[in-house]
């Protein structure tokens, strides 16, 4: 079973949350997810529950115009 | 300052700002060059983007955050590379979360080829977002239904083209360009995109736009920093000109030197 992280499959976590899946990825600060297009508050992570084929988007600031 | 300039701030949702220039942070060579640019071009904001983590990499974004911070500048957050209304909408969503601003400056993509805002997608993004509470500064055209539509979905900026983005080819259409300021002329317009000079600058806010927002002008110029100066300057000239109340352009000359009292006077020259 797996989710869909920033466009590349990856295993669901135990338990399976956001909090868990962003442990195993240690994305580098200051980031925002979304879950399947909804955006999660940072203080929402461990009542996130994902499921199979969710669709989780992590972004960051980039250079813009 | 003279002439009452200290007074002269520009309104963005009630945020005033000394500063008419928005300057863009991408296609720097370097963070040190885009650090000196701001510095230089003292804008009045940075305009910023989202984009995915790549996997790996533990900086992702981090550098450019700390750089961003000293500059200790306000952040406009774009949406820059969506193609629809809902794309837009969760693109802003995320940016309001990780920015902590409700200003986005919207864009909805509408053809890839001259990257021209879509209209359609625009106002319905804008409609939405509103509704959510965002401050929306929407990158448009001058096309004047499509600037009231978004006046009447709530947005209290406009920000109408010159040319398409990264072209630098300066006001396409002027003509519709002034059309739009004087029919909107409480509303501030920011001229977005296609700048490429500093006189183009100069020449919109002669024209009374509010503010322009540019970067590829800066970044890609051979001296970046140079460039930022110059524009910075140029914003101003031009500003200060529309405040300053041009002449009136005359059909026919007007000697500027008095005609009574000069010497050796003799008959009119004949036309030729």
């Amino acid at each position: 079973m797996s989710v869909i992280v920033n466009g590349d499959t990856h295993p669901l976590p135990e338990p399976p949350t956001l909090a868990a899946l962003l442990r195993s990825l240690s994305p580098s600060v200051p980031f925002v997810v979304a879950r399947n297009d909804e955006v999660i508050p940072s203080g929402g992570y461990d009542a996130c529950h994902i499921d199979p084929g969710d669709r989780i988007d992590i972004v960051h600031p980039a250079a813009g115009g | 300052m003279e002439g009452g300039q200290h007074e002269d701030w520009l309104t963005v949702y009630g945020q005033r700002f000394s500063s008419r220039l928005l300057l863009g942070t991408a296609r720097y060579d370097s963070p040190a060059l885009l650090a000196d640019a701001i510095r230089v071009a003292d804008p009045a904001m940075l305009t910023v983007s989202l984009r995915r983590q790549v996997s790996g990499s533990k900086d992702s974004g981090q550098a450019f955050w700390s750089l961003l911070r000293e500059t200790r500048r306000p952040i406009l957050p774009n949406t820059a590379g969506c193609l629809t209304a809902p794309e837009a909408v969760n693109t802003a969503c995320l940016a309001r979360e990780l920015f902590e601003t409700n200003l986005i400056k919207l864009e909805v993509i509408g053809d890839d080829i001259n990257l021209q805002p879509d209209p359609f997608g625009l106002v319905e993004a804008a409609v939405e977002l509103v509704k959510r509470g965002f401050h929306v500064l929407p990158y448009c055209t001058e096309d004047w239904v499509l600037c009231r539509r978004l006046m009447d979905a709530g947005c209290e900026v406009l920000m109408p083209w010159a040319a398409p983005i990264g072209t630098g080819q300066g006001p396409r259409n002027p003509r519709a360009l002034r059309e739009l300021r004087e029919r909107a002329p409480q509303i501030p317009l920011i001229v977005d995109a296609g700048i490429g000079l500093p006189s183009h600058a100069c020449q919109v806010m002669e024209w009374g736009f509010d503010g322009v927002l540019l970067n590829t002008a800066v970044s890609r110029a051979l001296d970046p920093i140079r460039m930022a100066s110059a524009f910075g300057s140029a914003v101003k000239a031009g500003r200060n000109a529309f405040l300053a109340g041009p002449m009136i352009v005359q059909d026919m000359a007007v000697p500027s030197t008095p005609e009574i009292g000069r010497p050796f006077r003799s008959a009119s020259p004949q036309s030729p």
